[in-house]
């Protein structure tokens, strides 16, 4: 290397690093992703709300039973109040899913689950404080202008707008795989077997009761074995921490989505989570690219256009026609090639697409 | 990582600005330090997650297997301390006043919810919300619970605690 390299290397590396931030602050590009995590936040927060009313509708508030308060400046709202805000709360929550005064109703969703967070330390969990990290993302963004009853009753221009609070969103979800994976890669118990090794052997009673003596007995077999935990926690760590890193790029993200699917299934069937399961795999609609329409497909099937919702191709119906495919870089599939593209770009497909392939 | 080109979307040259670009620039500003902000505080908040024994937002779910259970009992001005078998005295309820799942029943042994640290410091505020909560018992001077536990497997270890003194003449 000479010695004016890096002299030269310096100012190209600060403009791409500006050209990076002038593109994730001022760029707009497509919405699409934050509205449907808008969709699968209503929902979520509904669910998330349900034994709050249940015990309002019993009589019972967070003023009857133990409380300690984050901070003492946080108001606490008489019972009818308190219950009012909660049915607030869900109204906003279906606004919101439905698109409805979109914007608006994710502020007032954002507004009341944070508030009920924050009446005390016993409402934390970490699904919550996902939750709410979401919300606000959501919130930030101008997430009315696609997949809305508010854009179907003002159409906008188009379904673009700036996106940086989806980056501070990618942001999140990644610390939020790495610090989980990263505190229990230092944690010699968790990382060598220990703790899921113990846990395991604490609930196998749930797993016989779930199960049957006869099903669970094998599967206890091999789960309850030392060696079994040993092997499967250092997995259990590579498998966050690989999301955390792997979802940023381009070659490995579908992986790492993948991976993270899995992941989340795996946890909501053996591990009570609340909401977090349903959030988590939700929220991974923020790595999809924010641009549309940028491929373009001539398909003999209308279905295509019923299940590309993040509107990654220019669909063109032509019965008869045979599949054509052409990619954002020009690359041209035909046929089963273009077909099977298009499955693993869909969001409801691209999950099985590895699995689904024609003969 | 993803790219520039990622998020760059349907902005050909020639094209009117986005509204939002038309932004004024203290806006746009704004939107950097307020992500740049963002940023420096959840990393603090991970980074304290090794400090703070609930780890708020630094997100480490299913941090330890470990267990607990508590013996509870009310300590009267003359120092006799009678014992509060399964958290009733006085018509009171520990399992009906703590509502909450993570600290019922601790008279047996149970998994400790966000680890052995997080369950001691909120059965410390408990004992104290439970001192002042309680007007009809007239005699208690402070509630005192011997927390025996295992942490990850090991122990069993003991830890004692109490709630604070009540004013007993202002009940």
């Amino acid at each position: 290397m000479t010695a004016t390299a890096p002299a030269a290397s310096t100012p190209d590396w600060r403009s791409r690093y500006q050209r990076f931030l002038d593109t994730v602050f001022d760029e707009p590009a497509s919405l699409r992703a934050v509205a449907i995590v808008r969709i699968v936040l209503g929902p979520s927060v509904i669910w998330h709300l349900r034994p709050f009313l249940a015990d309002a509708l019993e009589g019972v508030t967070y003023l009857d039973v133990f409380q300690q308060k984050w901070w003492p400046w946080v108001p606490n709202a008489p019972v009818g109040l308190y219950v009012a805000l909660l049915w607030v709360g869900v109204a906003a929550a279906v606004l919101m899913t439905v698109g409805l005064w979109s914007r608006t109703a994710t502020w007032v969703t954002l507004a009341v689950v944070a508030y009920n967070f924050f009446l005390s330390e016993t409402h934390f969990r970490h699904n919550r404080a996902f939750l709410i990290i979401l919300l606000a993302g959501v919130a930030l963004c101008d997430n009315g202008r696609v997949q809305s009853l508010d854009a179907r009753r003002r159409r906008p221009p188009d379904d673009r707008a700036l996106l940086w609070p989806v980056w501070l969103l990618r942001f999140e979800a990644a610390a939020i795989y790495f610090a989980s994976g990263f505190s229990k890669l230092i944690d010699p118990d968790w990382v060598g077997g220990r703790v899921m090794h113990d846990r395991t052997l604490r609930y196998q009673g749930d797993v016989r009761d779930a199960l049957g003596d006869t099903l669970a007995d094998p599967i206890l077999e091999v789960i309850a074995a030392r060696a079994f935990q040993w092997v499967l926690s250092p997995v259990a760590v590579a498998t966050e921490l690989f999301i955390a890193f792997g979802i940023w790029f381009r070659r490995t993200r579908l992986a790492a989505v993948w991976v993270a699917v899995a992941f989340h299934v795996g946890i909501e069937v053996s591990a009570q989570v609340e909401v977090f399961s349903v959030i988590a795999i939700g929220a991974l609609a923020i790595w999809a690219v924010p641009s549309t329409r940028d491929r373009t497909l001539v398909t003999p099937s209308s279905w295509v256009k019923w299940f590309d919702w993040m509107a990654r191709f220019d669909i063109t119906v032509v019965p008869g026609a045979s599949w054509r495919m052409v990619d954002r870089d020009g690359t041209v599939l035909e046929g089963q090639q273009a077909r099977q593209f298009v499955r693993t770009r869909l969001p409801a497909t691209f999950l099985f697409s590895r699995f689904w392939r024609y003969p | 990582m993803a790219t520039t080109a990622d998020a760059a979307s349907g902005a050909a040259a020639g094209e009117p600005p986005h509204p939002g670009q038309r932004r004024p620039l203290w806006r746009r500003r704004g939107a950097r330090w307020f992500a740049a902000a963002i940023v420096v505080v959840q990393l603090g908040l991970v980074a304290n997650g090794y400090r703070d024994p609930h780890n708020y937002f630094a997100f480490q779910p299913f941090n330890e297997s470990s267990t607990f259970a508590v013996e509870l009992v009310r300590v009267l001005p003359d120092g006799e301390r009678e014992a509060v078998p399964y958290g009733r005295w006085e018509g009171y309820d520990w399992d009906e006043l703590i509502g909450w799942r993570a600290l019922k029943g601790p008279w047996s042994q149970r998994h400790a919810f966000s680890g052995v640290d997080a369950v001691v410091d909120y059965l410390d505020h408990a004992l104290d919300w439970m001192a002042n909560n309680t007007p009809n018992d007239t005699k208690t001077l402070y509630l005192e619970a011997t927390v025996t536990y295992h942490r990850n497997a090991r122990g069993p270890y003991v830890t004692v605690i109490r709630s604070h003194e009540r004013e007993l003449g202002d009940l």
